[in-house]
């Protein structure tokens, strides 16, 4: 099998087709997900904004390998995700996908640099100390190796959920709310490090959020309402975005109230 | 504060549930054998039967006080510990230390009460069952009547609440003298390091098997099974000083057994020797009870199965009849012990490693799979287990080697390993069984979530 980070790599990260995904009982279900066909090209910054209840962490998750669609498919570097057990979703994922969340969900028992080299240990894949060490100074935590993450403010917390991410050349990174837990300088800070991740080092970057301003950093924002793409916009404004946004939810209550008259 | 108590009592039951049931299993057990003294007092009893009721009820009794109040602040850490981030969110509202020590030791109080109210039929039957093999082997004669009434019930309920309560006042203590940010700290990492008074009580204990094993194998050196009544009670002292050196067991041995695996173990091994050495106090809780079954199981069984090989001493010693009697209640009194032991290292277990699920969820989200989580918890497993059959082995030495002195000359007993590898294979199958299981069970939910509960 091609080692998938050494190996040249697609032109497209990520794609999705046609993705389903409901929950609940199937004489009453819930569509979170009502047929996603997407395309993400390598060394983008893309986010994904809707109203909460439009599908968009659904949509992150089916991506990133961490739930499966009800149907559909997805392609992670032009190879499609296994159909397998868990263990087999697990191997897929990480050797190909970096996650950021907003709860940091960095191990307390283990040092910065520990953190950082987990996912290459679990992988079974050779530990570059070294090159670990050089993606923490990247993200500005060259000198708290050997602290614990319960040590750290959140800004420092999340920056090294990035350098994890980040160490192990992931095909993309997927960002779920990454700045919904900082304030708005760790969260300028946090967002200025993703920009550069894919402007300065060829990463692609997936992220969910909510706020308007830090949607204003991707490159393109793809907007989700009731479980479908319903618009895009490239190199969005904070402003362009918000508007967006409240007329997505004006669309919404109009249509509720339609159907209630 | 006591309303705040009852409140997280009836809506978080099942994050009680460890306490409650050891709180329940050794209210039964503690009025099961005060109800001998509410029998004692009947109208038709004659005195011999009377003494051996008594002397039943505070031998077992007293043994009930100290291992119901050892379980109960032993759960109750576990139980409170996993409530750190609340009693840190509690304090940040202002609720004061001492506001906060009240709550907790008001929930164990009202548990300790509901556990003992419940646990009342249980120790009827037990009560009554225990009465009857006293009868069958002619210890106690046959007209006396079974009676369960205020003496047990006081007894039942002031043990098990002061057992709780004290349990309570000490895990309180601890988690209330850190401060928010101090709290997540040490929730994430605690030290092998022992407090004075821990180490003051295990030295205490210590030199009294150790006293216990010297009077053994000395003054009841030839006087037959007299030499039980000090002779049993070494490796249950022995076993409890142990227990409490556990954080640093572990920091010194299963740590460095964890260590040996994690070079065969891979990414398991390595969070498995990570997790022993950075959190050993953790890890320790569950250490205790694999010593406490291991030594007080072994000891009391050599013991027997010493007595029944020794020859019988002419002159002064019982009659065959007696012998009989006195095994079989030896094995109705470790049978409870070890049972009750074996309850508590299955609750600890299991609680502990609920506690964990998050955690498992960080570790599957960093991209471990299923199989390297469970892995990681059976190595540690393993290691605990390793570690406290050698410590629980070494306290039952205190009774084995003492009692084989005094009632055969000899250091070593002629007996049969296989009670000894029965002993070992049940702590094994037990720890494994519960901390591995519940590390199956722990990782059924999907990562995202249990990450995020």
């Amino acid at each position: 099998m091609r080692s998938p980070h050494t190996a040249k790599r697609s032109a497209e990260a990520v794609r999705l087709v046609d993705v389903h995904r409901t929950y609940g009982p199937p004489e009453n279900p819930v569509r979170a997900l009502d047929g996603v066909t997407l395309g993400l090209p390598a060394g983008t910054f893309t986010a994904v904004m809707g109203p909460s209840g439009s599908g968009k962490s659904t949509l992150l998750q089916i991506a990133a390998g961490l739930d499966r669609p009800t149907s559909g498919r997805v392609f992670v570097d032009g190879v499609e995700m296994s159909a397998g057990d868990e263990t087999e979703l697990t191997r897929f994922r990480r050797e190909r996908i970096g996650f950021v969340f907003q709860e940091f969900n960095l191990l307390p028992t283990l040092s910065v640099l520990e953190n950082v080299a987990l996912p290459l240990r679990l992988a079974g894949r050779r530990v570059d100390l070294a090159r670990c060490e050089q993606v923490l100074r990247q993200v500005g935590l060259g000198d708290r190796l050997a602290h614990r993450p319960p040590e750290l403010s959140g800004g420092q917390q999340q920056r090294v959920a990035l350098a994890r991410a980040l160490a192990i050349d992931p095909v993309a990174i997927f960002a779920d709310e990454p700045t919904g837990a900082l304030d708005s300088r760790s969260a300028a800070g946090v967002l200025a490090l993703l920009r550069e991740a894919v402007h300065e080092h060829g990463q692609t970057v997936v992220m969910v959020t909510h706020d308007p301003v830090a949607a204003a950093s991707a490159d393109s924002v793809a907007f989700l309402a009731d479980g479908r793409i319903v618009g895009e916009l490239v190199r969005p404004t904070a402003e362009e975005v918000a508007e967006r946004l409240t007329r997505l939810a004006d669309e919404r209550e109009r249509l509720a109230g339609g159907v209630a008259a | 504060m006591t309303r705040l108590a009852l409140n997280s009592l009836r809506h978080r039951a099942g994050a009680f549930a460890a306490t409650a049931i050891t709180l329940f299993l050794g209210a039964a057990i503690v009025m099961a054998f005060g109800s001998m003294l509410d029998t004692a007092g009947g109208a038709a009893v004659d005195s011999a039967s009377e003494q051996t009721l008594v002397t039943m009820a505070s031998v077992v009794g007293g043994w009930g006080l100290v291992i119901v109040a050892f379980a109960a602040s032993s759960t109750l850490a576990v139980a409170t510990r996993k409530r750190e981030r609340e009693l840190a969110a509690l304090s940040a509202i202002g609720a004061t230390r001492r506001q906060l020590t009240r709550m907790i030791v008001a929930e164990a109080g009202v548990l300790a009460l509901v556990a003992t109210a419940l646990a009342v039929p249980l120790a009827y039957l037990g009560g009554s069952a225990l009465l009857g093999v006293l009868r069958d082997t002619d210890q106690v004669a046959s007209g006396v009547e079974y009676a369960f009434g205020p003496i047990a019930i006081s007894v039942g309920f002031a043990v098990t609440v002061l057992g709780a309560v004290g349990g309570a006042w000490v895990a309180g203590r601890r988690i209330t003298r850190l401060r928010a940010r101090e709290a997540k700290l040490a929730a994430s990492l605690d030290d092998a390091r022992l407090s004075r008074k821990r180490k003051v009580a295990a030295f205490l204990l210590l030199a009294l098997a150790l006293d216990l094993a010297v009077v053994t194998a000395t003054v009841f050196n030839g006087k037959g099974i007299d030499a039980m009544q000090t002779a049993g009670q070494a490796s249950i002292w022995a076993s409890i000083g142990i227990a409490l050196l556990a954080p640093a067991l572990v920091g010194r041995f299963a740590t460095r057994i964890a260590a040996a695996l994690e070079r065969r173990g891979g990414a398991s091994g390595y969070l498995a020797a990570h997790n022993m050495r950075r959190r050993a106090r953790q890890m320790a809780s569950s250490l205790m009870p694999i010593i406490l079954f291991t030594g007080i199981a072994t000891g009391t069984l050599y013991m027997q199965a010493i007595e029944n090989a020794a020859p019988a001493v002419t002159g002064g010693d019982i009659t065959a009849a007696e012998a009989k009697n006195i095994e079989t209640l030896n094995l109705v009194v470790v049978g409870v012990i070890a049972v009750f032991a074996a309850v508590m290292l299955i609750n600890v277990l299991i609680s502990a490693t609920t506690q964990r699920r998050q955690e498992f969820a960080r570790q599957r989200l960093a991209g471990a799979t299923p199989p390297q989580v469970v892995g990681m918890v059976g190595i540690e497993g393993a290691a605990l287990v390793a570690t406290g059959i050698l410590f629980g082995s070494l306290a039952s030495l205190a009774t084995v080697i003492p009692f084989s002195i005094a009632r055969t000359h000899q250091v070593i007993p002629h007996a049969s390993i296989l009670i000894y590898l029965g002993i070992v294979a049940t702590a094994v199958v037990l720890t494994l069984a519960a901390s591995v299981g519940t590390a199956r069970r722990a990782i059924q939910a999907p990562a995202v979530e249990a990450a995020a509960a």
